[in-house]
């Protein structure tokens, strides 16, 4: 992203300290408080603070203040309706497209607000990159122009474009599958395959963090376990967050899990910690099936 | 969600089960501990084929366990339950296997063996300290009970005090070879009582796991602290 398109001036005055399993920002910060110097935000690393979100006045998300740290795979995991998916949707700005919606509080993107006052919406689009629950593949474009789709919005020289496809859709694992039948449409793959070309999409416009919304509850068993080892891959270079029903999901794909109920964060910890020992009695409660 | 209730009766089930392998034990060792004082070799020969149902009781449940973790995917306390049951199980296996042991032996001292009161006094003192402590467990992991499971560390230690009083009898049972022998095979089977508490301790010892979420060993004998 363009760190000019964002803007980094304002003060996080009165949000609430973010939780966040292995923050380095809020470790030896007692009460969530800024440093007086902060030291250079690590690249891809998003922070909210007092997120707060609302479909006209239903409040979805209250006052979330969470951490995704740039190399973790953080998993959000909850019941239905317990605001996981609109608190993820306002990571990329894309909760404030749906009528009567909007969002409060401090997104923050390597340290800068993306609801900055300047900040370019396209631009955080492509920074934060997103993949739905079910495969959405352009329908009337092939293979090689859905990947290609959002290069042309960036302005990606012609003679790149061939280069960043091919490697978006290596990236997303599935280059040596449609390598020879890169002009025929992208709805004629399978489930699985459709799904890995979203995440092509996602990845050919270089985004630094990939937010993933039930990303293989439409996919079988098989094409699920090629996404999940496609995290692990791409956590090395996009931040990850994945929203998830499935909690063996979350269990074996996230390095952190924050669980939430109702609109707020109850807890949020290392995957390990959440699935053998959470602290919260409502986090126990949902993993072990007893609601939800 | 008919399923997940299921799942909660066959889980509190299986606990009962396993905890109530403990009693088989105790009652196999209560056998045991007759079987020496009146030198019964015929009671000794039913504790070992006796065995067959304790390790029964083992095969089953730890059957049960493992399609329960198969099929139902359990996590948080559900999990650390089923963890500990699993330790609980191989416990109660080997409590049994070691009241086995100490049948196997009554045989070998003969019909008329040249027995030391005192020393049998010990061992019957030994044995029923013992069985104290596999019921104090069995309580302590129904009831989650951290404090009491914890306390079976100080009821081990009078089994012990025993044990080594046992040992410092054998020493000075005399020069007569037979009792000598005699002895020997009797310090077999206090050292057998002994490691009987010994399991009842690592019992507790998953009952702070199931509670805490962290396992705690009671007592290190590896790195003792006096």
């Amino acid at each position: 992203m363009n760190p000019d398109k964002i803007d980094t001036s304002r003060e996080a005055a009165g949000a609430e300290a973010p939780q966040g399993g292995t923050a380095p920002a809020t470790a030896g910060s007692p009460g969530g408080e800024q440093p007086a110097s902060p030291p250079a935000p690590a690249k891809r690393q998003v922070e909210l603070r007092g997120l707060s979100a609302y479909y006209g006045d239903h409040q979805a998300v209250k006052h979330v203040g969470l951490y995704f740290a740039a190399t973790d795979v953080t998993a959000i995991i909850g019941p239905s309706g317990c605001g996981k998916s609109t608190m993820v949707r306002c990571v990329n700005r894309m909760h404030e497209e749906i009528p009567g919606a909007r969002a409060e509080g401090e997104v923050l993107l390597d340290g800068g607000d993306l609801y900055g006052p300047d900040v370019d919406v396209v631009a955080v689009r492509r920074a934060v990159g997103m993949v739905f629950q079910k495969p959405n593949p352009f329908p009337t474009m092939s293979i090689f122009d859905n990947v290609a789709s959002g290069l042309r919005f960036t302005g990606t020289a012609r003679g790149e474009v061939d280069d960043r496809v091919r490697k978006a859709l290596s990236e997303a694992g599935l280059w040596e599958e449609v390598k020879d039948r890169l002009g025929k449409p992208g709805l004629g793959l399978s489930g699985g395959q459709q799904q890995r070309l979203c995440i092509a999409r996602a990845l050919a416009v270089d985004p630094e963090v990939l937010l993933m919304d039930e990303p293989c509850s439409a996919l079988d068993p098989v094409a699920t376990l090629r996404i999940e080892e496609l995290i692990g891959e791409l956590k090395q270079r996009v931040t990850i967050v994945i929203v998830t029903h499935n909690m063996q999901q979350a269990a074996r794909v996230a390095d952190t899990t924050a669980f939430m109920l109702g609109g707020e964060l109850v807890e949020v910890a290392p995957t390990d910690k959440v699935f053998t020992n959470p602290d919260d009695e409502r986090t126990e409660q949902y993993v072990t099936g007893k609601f939800g | 969600m008919e399923t997940r209730v299921q799942y909660q009766e066959e889980l509190e089930q299986l606990e009962a089960s396993a905890l109530g392998g403990l009693d088989l034990v105790s009652a196999a060792l209560s056998r045991t501990l007759e079987a020496i004082e009146h030198q019964d070799v015929e009671l000794a020969q039913i504790v070992v084929a006796d065995d067959d149902r304790i390790d029964g009781r083992y095969l089953e449940v730890h059957q049960a366990l493992i399609t329960l973790l198969a099929t139902q995917s359990p996590v948080a306390t559900d999990l650390r339950l089923i963890s500990a049951l699993l330790h609980v199980l191989k416990n109660v296996e080997r409590m049994g296997d070691q009241c086995v042991n100490i049948c196997k032996l009554i045989p070998l001292s003969g019909n008329e063996p040249p027995s030391d009161e005192e020393m049998v006094k010990l061992i019957l003192a030994m044995g029923a300290q013992t069985k104290t402590l596999i019921s104090q467990a069995k309580r302590a992991f129904a009831d989650r009970d951290v404090e009491l499971a914890r306390d079976l560390v100080r009821q081990d230690d009078v089994v012990d005090d025993l044990n080594r009083d046992c040992f410092r009898l054998a020493l000075e049972i005399g020069d007569d070879a037979d009792r000598r022998e005699w002895a020997m095979t009797m310090l077999l089977a206090a050292r057998a009582i002994e490691r009987i508490g010994d399991n009842s301790v690592d019992i507790g010892e998953q009952v702070s796991f199931v509670v805490t979420g962290l396992f705690q060993e009671f007592e290190d004998a590896s790195h003792p602290s006096a």
